[in-house]
């Protein structure tokens, strides 16, 4: 569509001004008695839709346990002198898909760090439990929408509708009430892991957030009036829940539009070159956000990204370098950009990106592609990862072995709700409020994974 | 001044008056039996607002005359307008996947020009719960998803589960969901089946996860939902659909797209097709040795024959076209009419688009503020196109890229899971109150701003009087309401009726009359603009009745 040029119309310095005079507008958030958060921590989620085949992300790289993968994978293995050899401390020998040399990298530096054979569990779950259904499981395992859930909500058989980075922004309300935006941003689209009961998300698009076309704060333009008649035309009492469902967005936007925009536009420009992939412009909008966590005031955030085209149903191997090269080049621009480096943010400490998927894949292939299973791997980058290192139980990839059900789909041996508690925990939530975060965490010994350096 | 760029956007133009048409002339009463109540203007509209992608006078005028079950029947009897013929007729451009911008533009004539439109609507809602999409490997096969569109449309008053054979066996969901090329088990070689098109074929386009009533609501056992189906079941299916790929292909494996192979059903190979036993539902088991296309009929009759296949597609359609939170009286009516039509045919979709469309709950006589629904971005649009006439210099609408946009747009859903879930519920009262409200997921703050600043566009920069437009740049007409602007109530009247069928709040009227008074009279195009911008940003008009 043709647009009008925006540079027509308001650019606003008095837009922090108006947002604190309007003390109505839901991104005040609930103040209470709790102490505020001086330091800034900020958790990056990305979310790779359709079920990451993360048995080809992380591999076996020797000896019986490569023979097995490769064995299992057949015509779907990554063959062994492609792998891209990773320097862990100790615990094998490991390399990455082909496509990932900057995830590499960051591990090799001690940036990076894998948790292994991860997925929702109510419970430690065995093949006899599970064939004998003697443990409770996840409904609807191998279902997209369903596990997607699972992941972010950690709801296990309860019904719920918030998502875990929702009840932390929520726990954590009272710590952050100088915050301009509230702690949860999505850079795609309204989800469940930052659904609250106290808290709202703000969506924006890839690229940030709009500003309202014809829109000014100047008294004395007639834009100004054009935005106020909006304004309390959005205001106003409606007598359908859909009505106000609507209104209640339009009030979200019309609040923080000004107030984002504006502190993005005063800094100035990032010096990394990020990839012009959906990934890579999230990324990017998220470190430019980053960069101005001291003029909204931020102390903690949590971004949800994502990406599709992860269900490798067909044409895996065609499509996998794509896949997770991107992620590995996003990955390593974001790390530069909020790194120490010449023209980095220098933040890198405080910030800890992670993945989550839908479910792993399994390890038979239905001729050039994958199904659905269950457990997988999950990659965490950032200055305070303990790095270099895979946590969790990495299992034998052997068809009709302990972990599989049948036709290579894996228990984890981890649970989702162990991996969530570790990132919450370094976020600043109290031990005693972990089983809010991940309501199944007391199934489980071990309640700190301990890849995050405190 | 800032107020004078905005303005130097419009062509001044003289005002004028124009007469508002006069009612017509009494009839005199008929004999016995008295006749029912005629149809009101706001019933006329609520049916229009469910049943097409927008209203004009003529059409509010043929409801009333038709009444509410004459004109569904009228336009359930016209002929259909397809889809393909139109993308087929294309120059060839220099690349296949351009042509989806004119599948698109064909999108937009029919909603907005056919005369089918009760047709084309029921097409998109079903579109929203068969999803394939141009977003992925298909975005090479633009003929293979308008014949895919046309199978919607042409079945929209069809039967269920003709429907779901052509949806089956069409090279487009093949793509989407893989059974294109989807083979037999080779154990040594560790491949068995893909199940991918099985998976979601019962989740999304038949029976869902748990066992339902008729009315919709979840069957409970022990206070828990009962599973439609396990893995084995699912790998029973996976099996049943093995051996197809692109018709006329040199074989199996060597199967390739051609402009020709888009457009006609997936042929079977039957070397590759599993002559095992498969289990299905309910207990079923296929006995080994069947051909492919008994296998499927038989697992197609299998699952059409679920109980769950009324409520399910049932509740799915009220929630396109009427409401998103139906009582359960509501969607066992409906479900019953797809069980029987009342001829003992199952699955008759022209009697279950009538049950749903006139069912009291669709036109309440006291509407209560969980009735109605969100309406869809793309049918905001539309409606607004349709009320100020939008075209483009070069007729066409090539909106390859409308799910940008708008959040959606024709077959450009990012997965097979729709633009939203049938399950949304936003924080807040909807979901405090287990209700649901599946557009809200797409009206993001993001997706809310966008769409108002295209209506802002779309006023000031792209409308009759607009200089320098691109020829495919869409604009509206909206000359009749600068005729009398300089009178504020009968411009907001006009406006109201086009787009609120009259049905505007005081404090909107109110609003915008306090925005109005600020602009000259004689900047007749800025005042029709800014009426037709706050009417269509408005929660109201958001709203469908």
């Amino acid at each position: 569509m043709k647009a009008l040029n925006r540079r027509d119309f308001l650019r606003t310095s008095g837009a922090a001004a108006l947002f604190a005079a309007t003390p109505g507008l839901a991104y005040s958030q609930v103040v209470g008695g709790g102490g505020a958060f001086t330091d800034y921590r900020a958790l990056v989620c990305i979310f790779l839709f359709g079920g990451n085949d993360s048995f080809n992300m992380l591999v076996p790289a020797s000896g019986p346990e490569y023979d097995a993968y490769a064995l299992s994978r057949q015509n779907l293995a990554i063959p062994q002198g492609d792998l891209l050899p990773l320097a862990t401390q100790g615990q094998g020998s490991f390399g990455v898909h082909p496509s990932m040399s900057g995830i590499q990298s960051l591990f090799d530096s001690g940036d990076a760090a894998f948790v292994a054979n991860t997925g929702p569990l109510i419970q430690t779950t065995s093949k006899d439990d599970f064939n004998n259904g003697s443990v409770a499981l996840p409904p609807q395992l191998f279902s997209h929408n369903d596990q997607q859930d699972q992941w972010t909500s950690l709801k296990g058989n309860t019904v719920s509708n918030t998502g875990w980075a929702g009840r932390m922004a929520d726990l954590i309300r009272t710590g952050v009430t100088e915050q301009q935006m509230a702690t949860n941003a999505s850079l795609f689209g309204a989800n469940t892991f930052q659904s609250a009961d106290e808290t709202v998300a703000y969506v924006m698009g890839a690229g940030g957030p709009l500003q309202f076309e014809g829109f000014s704060m100047d008294p004395d333009d007639i834009l100004f009036q054009q935005r106020e008649t909006f304004r309390r035309i959005v205001e106003a009492e409606y007598g359908t829940v859909y009505e106000r469902g609507f209104a209640d967005v339009q009030q979200r936007a019309i609040a923080a539009a000004d107030t984002v925009t504006a502190a993005i536009d005063s800094a100035p420009p990032l010096n990394t070159t990020f990839p012009a992939s959906q990934l890579g412009t999230q990324l990017q909008t998220v470190a430019r956000l980053i960069a101005v966590r001291d003029q909204l005031q931020m102390k903690r955030q949590i971004f949800f990204v994502a990406t599709g085209g992860f269900d490798s149903h067909d044409d895996q191997n065609q499509n996998q370098p794509g896949l997770l090269g991107g992620i590995s080049d996003a990955i390593s621009a974001f790390q530069t950009a909020i790194g120490p480096g010449a023209g980095g943010l220098d933040v890198a400490d405080s910030v800890t990106t992670f993945t989550q998927s839908d479910f792993g894949r399994t390890l038979t292939s239905n001729g050039d592609g994958t199904d659905h299973a269950w457990g997988g791997n999950q990659l965490v980058v950032g200055g305070a990862v303990a790095g270099q290192q895979i946590y969790g139980n990495y299992p034998l990839l052997e068809i009709g072995g302990p972990e599989d059900v049948t036709g290579g789909r894996m228990i984890p041996s981890t649970s989702a709700d162990q991996y969530a508690a570790t990132l919450a925990k370094w976020f600043g939530i109290p031990d005693v409020d972990l089983d809010v975060v991940a309501p199944n965490l007391a199934n489980f010994a071990q309640r700190d994974l301990g890849f995050m350096i405190p | 001044m800032k107020m004078n760029r905005l303005f130097s956007l419009l062509a001044s133009v003289s005002l004028g008056l124009a007469g508002c048409g006069g009612s017509s002339g009494d009839t005199p009463p008929p004999p016995p039996p008295p006749p029912p109540p005629p149809v009101t203007k706001i019933e006329a509209v609520q049916l229009l607002q469910q049943a097409s992608f927008g209203f004009e006078a003529g059409d509010i005028s043929a409801v009333i005359a038709q009444r509410q079950e004459g004109w569904i029947d009228s336009q359930i009897a016209l002929p259909p307008s397809l889809h393909l013929p139109f993308v087929q007729a294309v120059p060839p451009p220099q690349f296949q996947f351009q042509l989806q911008a004119d599948r698109a533009d064909i999108w937009f004539r029919h909603a907005l020009n056919a005369d089918d439109q009760l047709r084309q609507r029921v097409a998109f809602a079903l579109s929203e719960i068969l999803v394939t999409s141009q977003l992925g490997a298909l975005n090479n096969a633009p003929f293979a998803l308008a014949d895919y569109y046309d199978i919607l449309v042409r079945n929209a008053f069809g039967n269920y589960r003709d429907l779901l054979e052509e949806v089956t066996l069409s090279p487009a969901m093949g793509v989407y969901l893989s059974m294109l090329g989807n083979r037999k088990p080779e154990p040594t070689l560790n491949i068995r089946p893909d199940e991918n098109y099985a998976r979601e074929l019962m989740q999304l386009f038949s029976i869902g996860l748990v066992e339902l009533n008729i009315d919709g609501s979840e069957v409970l056992e022990n206070g828990q939902p009962v599973p439609t189906y396990d893995q084995a079941i699912i790998e029973g299916f996976a099996h049943v659909f093995t051996g197809w790929t692109w018709a006329g292909s040199p074989s199996f494996e060597q199967a390739r797209a051609t402009q020709q192979n888009q457009v006609v059903p997936m042929e079977l190979y039957e070397a590759f097709h599993d002559t095992g036993a498969k289990l299905l539902l309910n207990g079923t088991t296929l006995p080994p040795g069947q051909g492919g296309m008994q296998d499927l009929d038989a697992a197609l009759d299998n699952i059409f024959e679920h109980p769950n296949v009324g409520p399910f597609i049932s509740i799915r359609l009220i929630q396109r076209l009427v409401t998103s939170n139906p009582s359960p009286g509501y969607v066992q009516r409906v479900a019953q009419s797809f069980n029987d039509n009342g001829s003992g045919v199952r699955g008759d979709l022209a009697a279950v688009i009538k049950a749903i469309l006139l069912d009291d709950e669709a036109h309440p006589d006291m509407p209560m503020e969980i009735d109605g629904k969100l309406k869809e971005p793309l049918l905001r649009v539309t409606q607004v196109w349709k009320a100020y006439n939008a075209t483009s210099e070069s007729g066409r609408f090539p909106l390859s890229f409308a799910y940008i946009l708008y959040g959606q747009g024709p077959l450009q859903s990012a997965s097979v899971f729709n633009f939203f879930s049938p399950f949304y519920a936003p924080p807040g009262e909807i979901r405090d109150a287990s209700l649901v409200s599946p557009e809200l997921q797409i009206a993001t703050e993001y997706q809310n701003t966008l769409f108002t600043n295209l209506m802002f566009y779309q006023v000031f920069g792209q409308n009759h009087l607009s200089e320098n437009l691109q020829p495919d740049d869409i604009y509206i007409d909206f000359s009749e309401e600068m005729l009398i602007a300089d009178d504020i109530d009968a411009l907001i009247d006009m406006v109201a009726e086009k787009l609120l069928a009259g049905e505007i709040s005081d404090m909107l009227r109110a609003e915008i009359t306090g925005m109005l008074t600020l602009i000259p009279e004689t900047d007749t195009a800025v005042r029709a603009a800014e009426t037709i911008y706050f009417i269509a940003t408005s929660p109201e008009y958001a709203y469908q009745r």
